[in-house]
């Protein structure tokens, strides 16, 4: 008994770091797949007030911005409507379409913490299940895609960030609808890299890359960036650089969108595979 | 004592404040990410009791970790730099030893003294930082250079502090 007590002291200090280590090396693993909530709402809950504060001086300071690129927007969904109303004039259309129902629901958010400094940055969004948000939802900013929703509280969400090393999207060149995967690899937050096109297919600087439909997350067709410049590597594929069309670093009224047919989707999927 | 704590209380909430509305804030092509809030493990009295000290190392990381949203990774780090503290004195040590009483400050023990117990610490934390953040060992010598060029500037702001605490004494 002596001799324990005796070891004890002797190690108190390595013993306490051991523990200690052990404690903080648990906080990581559960971090690591973030739909471990129950620690977020715990944690998140703190800080977003003053966030939020910090978050609104700022909008505030831009607001002039804000309102030039929401009236873009507008002007562009205007003339889409258009084109669909001209479209639509040629039918008579009398019965009901169940196909033609809504597939993606859109709900506007703010962001009210980001990052594009750090390896893995998250996002974290002022709506939460209160308001219908669920994990799996597309984050999406006017001009392209932003992240995908890994965790949510009462009234907020956490999306890991298009930025995050852990994040992979697929995508597609919009000219030739050959597709590969998006990624980042951790260096600037203006580029994002696309892997997976084979080498032979013909790609321009400024080909557009957008979403595909393939993962019931995002809808086909968002645009995520441009090429900004492609280079042959060793293996069969592109080294493909794409200039994201968000601006991370400014990113404020984003897009939650969720698949209404997910669940049917993945049903299907899963009892086929 | 009251009066030391209520310092190093003081000290403890502006580094974290600095830490979370500035430091975390700079972005500089991804490679300069400070965090400046090791300063406060350097300082600490040398007659806080190991296990005492582990644990404030373990709850500053812990604080920076709330802020940040990141779980665990500072804390981790912070708790490694501080576990590693002790051997570090004990290796640079000065020839007379360390006075009793006395803080670790540049005043203290002088500039080339601090210098290489401050490179020394931060580094250590810096290093477990980076890597345990990125988790992978796929652009190994990137992640070198984040360490590097981040320890560089967290250094320099540690060095400023500590400037300005040397100063404020005279």
């Amino acid at each position: 008994m002596r001799n324990l007590l005796h070891f004890l002291v002797k190690y108190s200090n390595i013993i306490t770091f051991i523990l200690l280590q052990g404690l903080a090396f648990s906080f990581i693993f559960s971090g690591f797949n973030y739909h471990n909530t129950r620690l977020i709402k715990g944690v998140r809950g703190i800080t977003t007030g003053i966030e939020m504060r910090l978050g609104r001086l700022n909008s505030y300071l831009r607001l002039r911005d804000i309102n030039d690129k929401l009236s873009a927007e507008n002007a562009e969904l205007k003339n889409r409507l258009q084109r669909m109303i001209r479209e639509e004039d040629l039918f008579f259309l009398s019965v009901r379409d169940t196909l033609l129902n809504q597939e993606y629901q859109y709900t506007n958010a703010e962001v009210i913490a980001n990052s594009v400094n750090r390896q893995k940055n998250y996002l974290t969004i002022n709506k939460g299940r209160k308001h219908g948000i669920e994990t799996g939802m597309a984050v999406a900013s006017p001009e392209g895609i932003a992240g995908i929703i890994t965790g949510v509280s009462d009234n907020y969400s956490v999306a890991i960030s298009l930025l995050n090393l852990d994040f992979r999207v697929s995508a597609r060149i919009k000219s030739n609808d050959y597709f590969g995967s998006l990624s980042w690899d951790g260096r600037r937050p203006e580029y994002a890299i696309l892997s997976e096109i084979p080498q032979h297919v013909v790609i321009n600087e400024g080909d557009t890359v957008e979403t595909t439909g393939f993962s019931a997350i995002f809808p086909e067709g968002i645009t995520i960036g441009t090429i900004k410049n492609f280079s042959k590597s060793g293996s069969d594929f592109y080294n493909i650089e794409v200039a994201l069309s968000t601006d991370f670093r400014r990113l404020r009224y984003v897009y939650i969108i969720g698949n209404l047919r997910k669940k049917e989707r993945e049903e299907l999927e899963s009892s086929v595979q | 004592m009251t009066n030391r704590f209520l310092k190093y209380g003081f000290v403890f909430i502006v580094l974290i404040l600095l830490q979370v509305l500035l430091f975390n804030n700079i972005e500089f092509s991804g490679y300069v990410n400070p965090y400046v809030y090791v300063m406060f493990i350097l300082i600490l009295p040398l007659e806080i009791p190991a296990w005492v000290f582990l644990i404030i190392s373990f709850l500053t990381g812990l604080t920076v970790d709330i802020f940040t949203g990141s779980l665990g990774i500072h804390t981790s780090a912070s708790l490694f730099a501080g576990f590693c503290r002790p051997y570090v004195l004990r290796l640079i040590a000065p020839r007379d030893g360390y006075e009793s009483g006395a803080e670790i400050s540049m005043g203290n023990y002088g500039l080339n003294w601090f210098l290489i117990y401050a490179v020394i610490i931060v580094l250590i934390h810096h290093t477990v930082l980076f890597y345990f953040e990125v988790f992978r060992f796929k652009d190994f010598f990137r992640t070198l250079l984040r360490v590097i060029f981040s320890s560089a500037f967290t250094l320099a702001f540690i060095m400023l502090g500590e400037y300005y605490r040397s100063g404020k004494k005279r």
